[in-house]
């Protein structure tokens, strides 16, 4: 199973953690089920890049998550009378998102070890899986299972299972982590990996559709909770774990899996495969760049309030309060430059998450805003020192306040002056609003990587982003040396 | 006799350990050229900014118009500070803003003026200063010359009743010193209240009312034109002024 360990989430829940131990959503008296059913819909959380367990499909024209894992969900809810929503993120934030209550449940693969039992509650186990290793055709005969890669290399999801029993019961072989399938598949056909091991549904699929490949097994040594699926809810939430549990054996008792679910998104895979063109995705693309632009421009805008904000109280001076509004605006800059924007994205996506639930968009955009507006501070700060003394007390001494006199005097002079570095910060977030993509934005690089997972083409997506990428900084740069002319008044 | 428009008591400034104004008691009535000379670093400048609170004393009295600044608040201040226009060694006009809209800026701003009003009253004052085919140009297509006439004409947009100079033609090239005194002269002859720190002498002889003579953080001498140039009282501006060609 899918088995990503904690470790990749450990740096958000220790931020969250203390929030966590003394909120525990789901430890109060459970009434989970009723919640739920009162609401009337079931969310889930899943991350679609795991043919045949639950990936992108264009259905009727348009894109949604389907999978063996969306049927298991959609019989769940349908018992308890809900309607179910999908939520996609990626596989990281999946347990932080339940346990932040941004999700009701998690189906992804999900294999019910010991560490994870300690902070979700497990269903019973709803399919019972086996590990391939997906190999290049041209070497069918060299490699028979796991023992055969004396002196090569093989891949695997970093974190997961896969990655670390690849490790301890293999010798003489090179294991590689990385995130995604798809990385993993392209590293295989450029022969820097001789072999991948994934789930068996998942290379059964790749090799469906994939003619260069092929698959072996894997002869790994494993325990059944190493290969078993089961749906996660919060901890404490009895009352779900039972409703689902009655879907889940009725799944296993009629082996609906095998019978029904596999073969419908066996069907959903060749769709997606019929037209690889990039072209055919026009409109995933599109709508890659529409977010992109909404959380940059946005972020601009609300980081640029900010930072004159944060710029004006750097430069406060006279008074217990202006300094203690000058340290904290210090401190503020100080720490956000500080830090990486990644953590800041998951920090105000979950962590704030436990007071207000925000929409992934949204923060995203105060996340970049707040992120921006530190470093706007400074250009601002720097543009104002920029303006020579002698333009304040002019005004001044005209009768003009100190507001009005930086409001009309100071800062549009400043403005023209670090008008080349505000520039640089929108074309620096137009790129850097990728990162978003990690709590689910569909922006440019979170679509590219649906394409990828849709198509099996590895690199055709990211060449079409780069040239997007380009094409929206090249013009915003153009953009903005036209105003940046307008304003040469002298 | 009539009240002093200004008037300083005991004013002293320090910048850290430096005494630049030390104990200086003057007054300056209603109608008054007041030319102050001296040798560079004697404090002139410090004391005309001294007079708007552009520098704030270290102790003393700066009373205007029978209040004194340095008790005030800031917005009391602010409202006192545009009847005392000020013009700027190097101009300081606004760059990013053309010439009507340098002069239009403050009347709208501080004291509420319809845009249409603030327009008319600035091409009045741009007739005044001959610079009305100006209006719409930006300051650095102007020369030294015309930027410090816009800029007199800018301080005047606020009606003060009291027009500072801070050597308004130090910056300037010889050929344009002429413009601008002339400007001043017209100013003073209408009655304007003025108060010049200046190294022109021969603007000091022909339109001041006193010359206040300001060495070492002292106003060492305050006297008529005449007596001053004739027969200075005090070695220092006796040395002074055996110094400078006139």
């Amino acid at each position: 199973m899918k088995n990503k360990l904690i470790m990749a989430i450990a740096l958000v829940m220790a931020l969250v953690a203390g929030w966590t131990a003394t909120t525990t959503i789901a430890q109060a008296a459970d009434n989970s089920l009723a919640k739920v059913q009162k609401k009337g819909t079931l969310v889930m959380g899943t991350s679609p890049d795991y043919p045949p367990y639950e990936f992108q499909a264009t259905v009727h024209g348009k894109s949604q998550v389907v999978g063996m894992d969306v049927a298991v969900g959609k019989k769940i809810a349908k018992d308890m009378g809900v309607k179910l929503v999908v939520k996609s993120m990626s596989f990281d934030s999946l347990l932080v998102a339940l346990q932040t209550g941004k999700v009701d449940m998690v189906i992804s693969g999900m294999n019910p070890t010991p560490a994870r039992r300690k902070n979700v509650d497990f269903t019973h186990t709803y399919y019972q899986g086996g590990y391939s290793i997906v190999i290049n055709k041209s070497d069918k005969g060299i490699y028979k299972d796991k023992d055969s890669f004396v002196g090569k290399t093989i891949g695997a999801q970093t974190g997961s299972t896969m990655y670390n029993e690849s490790k301890k019961q293999t010798s003489g072989t090179t294991v590689k982590g990385m995130t995604s399938v798809s990385d993993l598949i392209l590293g295989l056909q450029s022969h820097k990996l001789q072999g991948v091991a994934m789930e068996k549904p998942s290379a059964q699929a790749y090799v469906a559709n994939n003619k260069e490949l092929a698959m072996i097994p894997s002869h790994f040594d494993l325990s059944a909770s190493d290969t078993s699926a089961s749906v996660a809810f919060a901890k404490g939430s009895t009352s779900l774990v039972a409703a689902a549990n009655k879907s889940v054996d009725q799944i296993r008792k009629q082996n609906l899996v095998n019978k029904d679910y596999l073969p419908a998104a066996g069907k959903y895979l060749k769709t997606n495969t019929v037209n690889t063109s990039m072209f055919h995705y026009w409109k995933a693309f599109l709508k890659g760049i529409e977010y992109t632009l909404i959380i940059t421009v946005c972020s601009v805008f609300f980081g640029f309030i900010l930072g004159v904000l944060l710029s004006l109280a750097r430069m406060a001076h006279g008074g217990v309060f202006a300094t203690a509004l000058r340290w904290l605006a210090t401190a503020y800059v100080e720490f956000i430059r500080g830090t990486p924007m990644m953590v800041q994205v998951m920090f105000v996506y979950f962590g704030l998450g436990l007071i207000v639930n925000l929409p992934a968009l949204t923060s995203g955009i105060i996340a970049i805003s707040l992120n921006s507006g530190a470093y706007i501070a400074e250009y601002i700060r720097g543009g104002i020192n920029s303006v020579d003394k002698g333009q304040t007390e002019a005004a001044r001494s005209l009768g003009m306040t100190s507001g009005y006199t930086m409001r009309y005097v100071v800062l549009p002079q400043a403005l023209k002056n670090i008008w080349p570095s505000l520039g640089n910060e929108f074309i620096t977030l137009i790129k850097d609003s990728s990162i978003v993509s990690i709590i689910g934005v569909s922006e440019l690089i979170f679509q590219s990587n649906i394409v990828r997972s849709d198509t099996y083409r590895g690199v055709a997506p990211i060449a079409v982003i780069m040239v997007l990428y380009f094409i929206m900084t090249f013009t915003a740069s153009r953009i903005l040396n036209h105003f940046e002319r307008k304003m040469q008044h002298d | 006799m009539t009240k002093p428009i200004i008037e300083v008591k005991n004013l002293a400034k320090n910048f850290g350990d430096n005494q630049v104004l030390k104990n200086i008691s003057e007054q300056v009535n209603p109608g008054q050229v007041i030319v102050v000379i001296g040798p560079s670093g004697g404090g002139k400048s410090t004391f005309l900014r001294c007079l708007n609170l552009l520098e704030t004393p270290t102790s003393g009295e700066v009373d205007f118009d029978g209040q004194d600044l340095t008790t005030l608040d800031t917005k009391k201040v602010n409202t006192l500070r545009e009847q005392m226009g000020m013009v700027f060694q190097n101009f300081n006009l606004f760059p990013n803003m053309t010439v009507l809209e340098n002069i239009k800026l403050a009347p709208m701003k501080v004291k509420g003026v319809s845009e249409a009003d603030a327009t008319k009253r600035a091409h009045e004052l741009l007739q005044q200063v001959n610079l009305d085919d100006h209006a719409d140009a930006f300051p650095t297509s102007l020369s030294g010359g015309q930027a410090q006439r816009v800029a007199i004409a800018r301080a005047l947009a606020m009606d003060p009743k009291v027009m500072l100079f801070d050597e308004p033609t130090s910056a300037l090239d010889p050929e344009m010193v002429g413009e601008v005194l002339n400007v001043m002269q017209e100013l003073a002859q209408q009655g304007m209240t003025m108060v010049v720190v200046t190294h022109e002498m021969g603007f000091a002889k022909s339109v001041a009312d006193r010359v206040w003579f300001m060495a070492d953080g002292y106003i060492q001498e305050n006297n008529t034109p005449e007596e001053f140039f004739g027969n200075p009282q005090t070695e220092r501006a006796q040395d002074f002024l055996s110094k400078i060609l006139m």
